[in-house]
């Protein structure tokens, strides 16, 4: 059973000179087992969006339903939060206990999970996200490097055993390698968990790289919904919202503009190759 | 000009050095980059460069002066202005132009003076019209140019960008990277770019790419991007448009050449795809 | 949003009251205080009034506004009167029901009371309404810098407070930030009784103060990095100076002072 997102509205403090509507008027359904990219600016709306996703806000217009609990329903609320882990962008956040694995366990007991129980799955979500339960267990989470951190923040949504992980900006401050392999561990995480998984990226090369479909927000409503081919075959609109479109794809449209007939899909390095393989060799 | 002799570095309780021996030169009116992977020691560099640090062995010079002469520390501060990662962490006051005026206060610049300055800093990074905002209703890479035109408002010869847009949003980045390179060019401003972004590092004239302590690397951009596998070992990344000349020139779709950029690259396509 | 709130109760303005010297301002609400003091009887109070209800005209700000500042007081204001109704008990007899005796000393001492805490609140909130919290600490700073040379800390105590300014909002957003990162993982902030309500605050108050050591020691880097070096040598790029409408202020003030002390002697009784 999937998300579903309908007329959702979020107003912040209504009926008052402060009144701003964050999000409006979204509607959208999150299909079971898809890799689902949300990109858009900072004040686009996506993080209060995000936040419908597990009820920590409730929208003031609309529908959010998980799995057919309804979000804004107090008592369903506690079911479809159950399945909708939440992993926030900066692990500083959460971090809290005097271990990793007590922090890492922190969700498993707030379940009412037994204390072995609990353990075995923070260990189990520890060596998912390639944090080595014998090295990390013990050491304290402020000791850890930035990589670290995040990854311990993700073990602790991911002892929960969540059925849609929701990621807001999870490679933000990381170096490269450290980018590309917490990219790496999300997409095994969803192979071996067999989850739905829902990034909020800046970095459009990522999203463009993992996701299967894409949400473009801006100023509170969805812009543009579909595959990546679909969403960067726009690229100028993307860039004139703002947004950064993939390098690759920025250069597809410079040489439009110049007069080349560049197939709208080519917005990632192999592609740009083959088809300019293709055309060298037609010529 | 700065001059770094083979200075250590260790935390408190640290094991492993931050900075193992690190001699360099940066020069007036330079634009240098210094990349490296989390933990590579290119931010405790970045505060020796205005004696926030001092090295445990070797020396920092910055225009003749020790930064290890506790006499001079105001003087070298004066030269050497940093911006550091976040934005929220080096605003001081609740309005803007207020903080701006931050420094040259701490100077006993008087107040006239003072106010042309924090005018001219705002202007110089865009930001007048938000000279009597509150700080923390401005967006992540507004406060960032706040915070730049904090330390412009002291007058330095030389500025550090400390992972200044490691927490800023892409528009935010972009314009961090134009204020330092105008700032540069307009205004010959020594700038020291350091950060993880390798599409930030194109505009300077020299790269520094740090590795456990240690200098791994030095070179122009072009020098530096052309040993792709060497530095993504050292846990980096070639720009995008780069790795696609690597991959085009491998297939022999284009020349050797030294584009960089989205707009460098397009013109040397064009290039080919005309001649063919 | 959380991060909309307005430390203070400051009211953009730009009335005479609002262009005042801050120095001028808290050194005049030292003087109200003790003008309202020196009311001694219970005939006098309207010119207390008068001169509190003059100002806030000047000042523009909304009567409501000094109102608003009353709330807080709504128990305490009619407690203070009913005992001074009921426990003083000299004078006429006024009112005599079931136990209860009114006498018209109780009565006029019960309506003094009350206008006396009325008058002081209101009084003293024009001070916050009409000054922002960063002039006040300028003003506080001056008026106290002369303590200087007995080693009194003026300018590091002004720091603190302007850093304080600039930081709440930030914290009360990280806090925010921190809860509800907590409740997606099942944190339960609503039940239990207080000790367990108290515990489960940890999981708050650790990251916050984890991140607020490191934002101090980050923020005390920048600062000094902006060559920072403590308050001596330092200019100021905002300066107060007094102008004629605080000489005019002053003189308001000292005649209000002068009424008072001459209507306490001279008014004829009239209850």
């Amino acid at each position: 059973m999937p998300i579903i997102v309908e007329k959702l509205t979020h107003t912040y403090m209504p009926n008052t000179d402060n009144e701003f509507v964050a999000v409006e008027d979204i509607t959208l359904t999150i299909n079971d087992g898809e890799f689902f990219g949300i990109i858009g600016h900072t004040g686009s709306g996506k993080s209060t969006f995000i936040q419908h996703l597990n009820g920590l806000m409730q929208p003031t217009g609309g529908s959010v339903t998980v799995d057919g609990f309804d979000m804004s329903d107090k008592k369903q609320r506690a079911k479809g939060r159950a399945l909708v882990g939440m992993v926030f962008q900066y692990p500083d956040y959460q971090l809290f206990d005097s271990t990793v694995l007590d922090d890492v366990s922190f969700g498993p007991k707030n379940m009412g999970l037994d204390a072995e129980e609990a353990k075995q799955r923070s260990i189990e979500a520890m060596r998912m996200v390639g944090l080595d339960p014998e090295l990390f267990a013990e050491k304290s989470p402020f000791e850890l490097s930035g990589g670290e951190k995040r990854r311990a923040a993700l073990a602790g949504i991911i002892a929960m055993r969540p059925k849609y992980l929701v990621l807001d900006e999870p490679m933000a401050g990381l170096d490269p390698s450290g980018r590309r392999e917490i990219l790496a561990t999300i997409n095994s995480l969803r192979d071996e968990l067999n989850c739905t998984v829902i990034m909020v990226s800046h970095s459009m090369e990522d999203v463009a790289r993992s996701a299967e479909r894409i949400a473009v927000m801006n100023d509170g409503r969805l812009y543009a919904l579909g595959t990546p081919d679909e969403i960067f075959s726009r690229t100028k609109e993307l860039i004139s919202l703002g947004l950064d479109a993939p390098q690759t794809a920025r250069l597809a449209q410079e040489l439009r503009e110049r007069g080349f007939e560049v197939p709208e899909d080519i917005y990632t390095n192999e592609r740009f190759v083959s088809w300019l393989k293709g055309r060298m060799n037609d010529a | 000009m700065i001059t770094i002799e083979n200075i250590e570095y260790s935390y408190d309780g640290a094991l492993k050095k931050a900075l193992d021996g690190v001699s360099l030169e940066i020069g007036d009116g330079e634009f240098v980059a210094i990349v490296g992977h989390n933990g590579s020691g290119k931010s405790t560099l970045a505060k020796m460069l205005n004696a926030l640090l001092l090295p445990d062995e070797g020396s920092v010079s910055v225009f003749g002066m020790a930064t290890s002469d506790e006499e001079k520390t105001l003087d070298i501060r004066k030269k050497v202005g940093i911006v550091f990662q976040n934005p929220d962490n080096q605003i001081v006051t609740t309005v803007v132009e207020e903080d701006v005026g931050f420094g040259p206060e701490n100077l006993g610049v008087p107040t006239t003076e003072i106010i042309e300055r924090v005018h001219n800093a705002l202007d110089a990074v865009g930001m007048l019209d938000y000279a009597k905002h509150a700080p923390h209703m401005l967006s992540g890479g507004q406060k960032q140019r706040i915070a730049i035109a904090g330390v412009l408002a002291i007058d330095p010869d030389v500025l550090v960008f400390d992972e200044a847009t490691a927490m800023l949003d892409p528009l935010g980045r972009k314009a961090v990277i134009e204020i330092a390179s105008r700032l540069n060019k307009e205004k010959g401003k020594t700038v020291v770019m350091i950060t993880q972004y390798m599409e930030e590092v194109i505009a300077a004239d020299r790269v520094i790419v740090m590795n456990g302590g240690k200098v791994a690397m030095t070179g122009t951009p072009e020098e530096i991007f052309k040993r792709g596998n060497e530095l993504r070992a050292l846990r980096l990344d070639v720009p995008v448009m780069v790795e696609l000349r690597d991959m085009l020139q491998a297939e022999g779709l284009i020349p050797e050449n030294d584009a960089l950029s989205v707009s460098e690259m397009a013109e040397v396509i064009c290039r080919s795809l005309l001649k063919n | 949003m959380l991060k909309d709130i307005t430390l203070g109760q400051y009211v953009p303005g730009d009335s005479v009251l609002h262009r005042l010297d801050p120095r001028t301002k808290i050194l005049l609400m030292i003087a109200y205080i003790v003008a309202v003091f020196l009311v001694k009887r219970i005939e006098v109070f309207p010119v207390i009034i008068i001169f509190t209800v003059g100002v806030t005209l000047l000042s523009r700000v909304r009567l409501s506004y000094l109102v608003k500042a009353l709330k807080p007081m709504k128990l305490l204001l009619p407690l203070m009167f009913l005992m001074n109704l009921f426990l003083i008990k000299t004078g006429d007899l006024l009112v005599e029901w079931w136990i209860f005796k009114i006498y018209k000393d109780g009565l006029i001492n019960a309506v003094f009371i009350v206008l006396r805490l009325a008058t002081l609140v209101a009084g003293t909130s024009l001070l916050t309404l009409t000054t922002t919290p960063i002039a006040l600490t300028d003003g506080l700073e001056k008026l106290l810098s002369p303590l200087k040379v007995i080693k009194f800390p003026a300018h590091e105590l002004a720091m603190m407070m302007t850093i304080a300014l600039r930081f709440i909002p930030t914290l009360v957003e990280e806090a925010d930030k921190i809860m509800k990162a907590q409740l997606a993982r099942g944190a339960d902030f609503e039940s239990g009784n207080i000790i367990k309500r108290a515990k489960a605050m940890i999981p708050i108050l650790i990251p916050l103060f984890v991140n607020s050591f490191r934002r101090a020691d980050e923020l005390a880097m920048a600062m000094e990095s902006r060559c920072y070096h403590g308050g001596e040598g330092r200019t100021k790029m905002r300066v107060y100076s007094f102008k004629t409408i605080d000489l005019i202020a002053f003189i308001a003030m000292a005649l209000l002072i002068a009424c008072i002390v001459i209507m306490n002697k001279f008014m004829p009784n009239i209850f």
